[in-house]
């Protein structure tokens, strides 16, 4: 994969890229699994450190990872001195600066507390509800992800499930399921409840 | 005096509730505008739908033939896998399993997928507003919020364009405030024009397995007997109920639709003692929750963009009363 590639890739992120190269680049994705990948990779980067309220790391730290990969550490660069850099090269150079950041700052996130990565709404002061009320009275389970992934034979079926169910989506619900049943293997985990209440 | 006093109140309070009320009224107007630019534009884009553990990116291509609108979604990353839905069927490509799986296009959903009407029930379970949102993808948008009042629903914050209507970027909320599921544009197209041929499969399927479902019968809007909508979570009623083959499922299944008017959940019963699409317990796909248990021969499983619990609570009591009159809904 070519460079000019990840420049146009890195440009379609940024909403940058010519409508006249978009085309060319979309149906090359749609053809080569690698640069799928790398799309996908450098998305997830993008909204990592776009997530409202999510991890960011200060300007000075990007700055330091970049000069570390330059063998430079000691001497961090400042905006002037990429001045003589092509914008294609600043370009690449704040991608990976960036994607090591923001992997560090995920396994940080990981090993502390999870931010607070909320929008800011949260479920509504409750008002008087009609007589209907929920099935017995539930703890709140938080479900446990076991991160196994179902058997093929599973998640076959249970894609019918959901394609059966898209139909009485609404539009946006309907290629959010979509999106769902389309993701790779890993987004489709089992999950055990404390308890089952079948009794 | 006393009366005095209570015109006085009466008035502050109308003062207060007034723009709430216009607030409610103006981001269903939005959301109205939304569903209709999503079901009669054509366009052309691409977005990354994040979940807490993912990101994916997809093309979406939706044309309307005819009155008829006719879309395909396609994974960039990975897998490669489509979907199409002509006028007639909904084609789900899975090139990595080499199976193309065919649901009957039904469009029934309309019936259930209007926005929630005005009234003490809807607000008792959804408040909604909009605001002012800064650019997207170099537009002006509003900010829809739709805000769940239970732990039955999600939330969800949508950025629509104020010109096209279409939504540039959408969050799926649970209850704690915390995003589910995220897709945000980083190119859409509205067209005038989009070939026939954008919204037909790349995918090369020759030799895959296609496994085809069915739908038997029409749509009964009728609640099966033994089954009381009043115990299944607030604002829930079963809408519809039909017999299908599910693509993958060894035997034809009942489906029962349950809506809030503006969510729906699926559940599917099978008869008879295999298993469901999962051992007993719950399945997370993307923001869409399963949960499966079974009793007396049949298995339920409850499916919908909804949380856990609701899918939990409606698969449990449906099981409890399989339990109870166990021939009560297999016909």
């Amino acid at each position: 994969m070519t460079d000019q590639i990840k420049e146009q890739i890195s440009a379609l992120l940024d909403g940058e890229l010519p409508a006249d190269q978009l085309g060319l680049l979309v149906r090359r994705m749609e053809r080569d699994e690698g640069l799928r990948r790398t799309f996908g990779r450098y998305a997830l980067v993008g909204e990592t450190l776009r997530a409202p309220n999510g991890p960011l790391a200060s300007a000075g730290f990007a700055c330091r990872v970049i000069s570390a990969l330059d063998g430079d550490p000691e001497k961090p660069k400042s905006a002037g001195r990429t001045t003589g850099s092509s914008a294609g090269s600043r370009r690449m150079r704040w991608l990976v600066g960036t994607g090591v950041a923001a992997s560090v700052l995920m396994a940080a996130a990981m090993v502390m507390n999870p931010v607070n990565d909320s929008p800011a709404i949260v479920a509504s002061a409750p008002v008087a509800v009609p007589s209907v009320v929920a099935v017995s009275p539930q703890p709140d389970l938080e479900p446990r992800f076991s991160g196994v992934s179902p058997t093929p034979e599973e998640s076959q079926r249970m894609a019918g499930y959901l394609v059966a169910h898209s139909e009485f989506a609404t539009p946006i619900g309907r290629r959010n399921v979509w999106s769902g049943v389309l993701a790779d293997e890993p987004e489709m985990s089992l999950a055990s409840y404390e308890s089952i209440e079948a009794d | 005096m006393k009366r005095l006093v209570c015109l006085v109140a009466a008035g502050l309070l109308a003062a207060v509730s007034l723009p709430v009320l216009a607030s409610q009224e103006e981001a269903r107007e939005w959301l109205d505008r939304m569903t209709e630019a999503l079901a009669s534009s054509n366009y052309d884009g691409l977005f990354t739908h994040t979940t807490r553990h993912h990101a994916e990116t997809m093309r979406i291509v939706h044309r309307v033939e005819n009155g008829h609108s006719v879309e395909r979604l396609v994974s960039l990353d990975g897998s490669g896998r489509e979907i199409v839905r002509t006028r007639e069927q909904v084609h789900c490509y899975l090139p990595d399993r080499r199976v193309v799986l065919v649901e009957p296009r039904t469009d029934l959903g309309a019936l259930f997928t209007a926005l929630p009407a005005s009234g003490p029930e809807t607000d008792s379970m959804y408040q909604m507003s909009v605001s002012e949102g800064r650019r997207v993808l170099g537009q002006p948008v509003r900010i829809v919020d739709v805000v769940p009042r239970d732990r039955f629903r999600y939330g969800y914050r949508l950025w629509i364009a104020e010109e096209t209507a279409m939504p540039l970027r959408s969050v799926v909320i649970d209850g704690r405030g915390r995003p589910v599921e995220q897709t945000q544009f980083t190119k859409l197209e509205v067209l005038e024009h989009i070939p026939a041929k954008e919204t037909e499969a790349s995918v090369d399927a020759t030799g895959f397995q296609w496994i085809r479902g069915s739908v038997a019968g029409g749509l009964r809007l009728a609640l099966p007997e033994g089954l009381r909508s009043a115990k299944f979570p607030h604002g829930f009623h079963l809408v519809g109920v039909r017999q299908q083959a599910i693509p993958g499922s060894p035997l034809p299944v009942q489906h029962l639709i349950f809506s809030d008017g503006f969510v729906a959940v699926s559940v599917f019963i099978e008869h008879g003692h295999g298993r469901g699409p999962t051992p007993p317990g719950g399945l997370r796909v993307g923001s869409a929750n399963a949960y499966t248990a079974s009793a007396e021969g049949r298995v339920v499983t409850a499916v919908g963009e909804v949380p856990e619990a609701t899918v939990r609570d409606i698969a449990a009591y449906l099981v409890k009363t399989q339990q109870s009159a166990p021939a009560a809904t297999g016909k």
